[in-house]
């Protein structure tokens, strides 16, 4: 038998190959199903983790902070826009970003860098080498005046509970254990202590 | 001596337990909610990618807890929502009748569907008395606790504050209250009203992260009553105390003493957080059936009646020493020769 004979011909093999084309799965649209998940790095266009808006004289300044949650070691960046409340018209004067722990213990402050706008807005990046709560304040001078204006930054996780909240639950629960654990000994110390009041 | 057959129903005695279980559920409930509104927030948000560790232990933990009850988190929690002030529990809406009187009075005007939403507190304060202060109040389970803490700074040997003011300041800080609130259209009451400021703090603190000046006043209250007046805040000040007093004056639901199964031992008056006089079947409109008295009284001589009002005072309890002593005496004397 010859290698011609045993080779399929040209048109079955063509045949075979469409239908074999034609018996593949469809290729079904992927979604990602579930949570979604969000690229966080300091170019990414989501949402920031701080937005805020506030008033410095006749300006008005938008702050936003990237990524959503900055990470001590992650770099980030600050968006600051500066405009007249009057007619919108942006700050083209120089902003200097000055950074401090917002702490009673610290008083140190660091300069972070003076900007420039570019296309009207102030973008000066940062890296943190420690978790915390720190104030960015943002200097600049505009019709003679100077203006600096604080905005918080978080860097790493915060603490799930303030120190009133902790004051305030372990003195509840201290109180609930005594309570319950002294109930008696409470009790015949109430009766007693009215009885004294009663001048009995 | 006469037999005694009069005996409160046995279950009088526990009802302190029950109360103390209920003024904790309510003060669990308050913090939960807010912990559950911040849950929604999260669910409604698909964020849960962008919560912190602390915020995902939260969230899978409001998640294990609501999925036997719930399908949808963001929606159906709205089932339960606010605080004593003013809330809604599975549909059915209820107020603070404070708030309404607090509200008609700010906006000049009567809504009547926030009206309605007070009714039911307010039937339940015409039969019960300031049944509210004794077993709900948020602010009643804090003050409670510091009574306990004043027995022991007490016992420790520091001075704690045991003065008496006319309990009828507080109405008149209730109709201070109502004018101010007229007159500034603000309702002025709910920024030192305890419960409100209660509610409205563990709010701000779970859901808000911080506490507004509520918790100060708040806590000013606290130490008025350790330092200066045993419950001071609730029998002198508080004006929905006042509200709920002059709504269950005639409250048919009250404590009795039974006078011949009492022995003037006064625990009920040691024990009673608003320093009535049970002992003397003084309990009056500010009474508000915590049932303490009826719990520590040592003979049963205390038990709920129904009756629209106190019985006048029935003497000195037949097993007292006000009635032993002229036996004793008799007993004691030599017999004439």
């Amino acid at each position: 038998m010859t290698m011609a004979k045993t080779m399929p011909s040209l048109p079955l093999t063509l045949i075979l190959g469409l239908w074999f084309a034609a018996l593949s799965w469809p290729a079904h649209a992927h979604h990602v199903l579930g949570r979604p998940s969000y690229g966080l790095n300091e170019d990414s266009n989501t949402p920031p983790s701080i937005q805020l808006e506030t008033q410095a004289g006749v300006y008005f300044l938008n702050y936003m902070a990237f990524p959503a949650f900055p990470r001590p070691e992650e770099p980030g960046r600050i968006h600051l826009y500066v405009s007249r409340i009057d007619n919108g018209e942006p700050v083209q004067n120089k902003v200097t970003f000055k950074v401090r722990e917002n702490s009673w213990f610290s008083s140190a402050v660091e300069v972070l860098g003076v900007q420039d706008p570019d296309d009207n807005v102030f973008r000066q990046g940062f890296l943190f080498h420690d978790t915390g709560d720190y104030i960015v304040t943002a200097q600049f001078e505009a019709d003679g005046q100077a203006y600096s204006v604080d905005f918080p930054l978080r860097i790493g996780e915060p603490w799930p509970l303030g120190p009133v909240t902790l004051a305030i639950g372990a003195a509840v629960i201290g109180l609930v254990g005594l309570s319950l654990l002294q109930r008696k000994r409470l009790l015949r110390a109430k009766i007693r202590a009215a009885r004294q009041d009663a001048g009995r | 001596m006469t037999r005694v057959t009069k005996r409160p129903f046995f279950l009088w005695r526990h009802l302190n337990k029950l109360r103390w279980v209920t003024l904790s559920l309510v003060f669990a409930i308050l913090i939960i909610l807010p912990l559950l509104s911040v849950y929604q927030n999260y669910v409604a948000a698909y964020a849960y990618d962008l919560l912190s560790p602390s915020e995902r232990v939260l969230y899978d933990t409001a998640e294990w807890f609501t999925s036997p009850f719930t399908d949808d988190p963001a929606k159906d929690l709205d089932l339960v929502k606010g605080t004593t002030w003013s809330g809604t529990l599975f549909g059915l809406k209820l107020s603070d009748p404070l708030a309404v009187v607090s509200q008609i009075a700010a906006g000049l005007t009567v809504y009547w569907p926030f009206v309605l939403t007070a009714l039911i507190p307010v039937v339940m304060t015409m039969l019960f008395g300031r049944f509210f202060c004794g077993w709900v109040c948020p602010a009643t389970f804090l003050y409670e606790l510091n009574t306990n803490l004043a027995a022991w700074v007490r016992r420790a040997g520091l001075r704690i504050g045991a003065r008496r003011f006319d309990k009828r300041f507080k109405y008149l800080v209730l109709g201070l209250g109502i004018v101010i609130s007229a007159v500034s259209g603000t309702v002025i009451i709910a920024a030192i009203y305890p419960p409100a400021i209660i509610g409205r703090e563990i709010y701000y603190a779970i859901a808000l992260g911080g506490f507004g000046a509520g918790t100060a006043f708040f806590v000013l209250t606290v130490l008025f009553d350790l330092l200066v007046a045993r419950r001071g805040f609730c029998r002198y000040l508080c004006p929905g105390g006042a509200l709920y007093a002059l709504l269950g004056r005639y409250r048919p639901f009250r404590i009795q003493r039974i006078v011949e199964t009492c022995n003037d031992c006064a625990k009920c008056n040691a024990i009673c957080e608003f320093g009535l006089d049970p002992m003397r079947d003084d309990f009056g409109q500010e009474c508000n059936n915590c049932s303490a008295c009826i719990a520590v009284c040592p003979t049963d001589a205390l038990t709920f009646a129904v009756k629209l009002r106190d019985v006048p005072y029935q003497g000195p309890g037949y097993l007292g020493h006000a009635r032993r002593k002229p036996a004793q005496v008799a007993k004691t004397q030599p017999e004439a020769a």
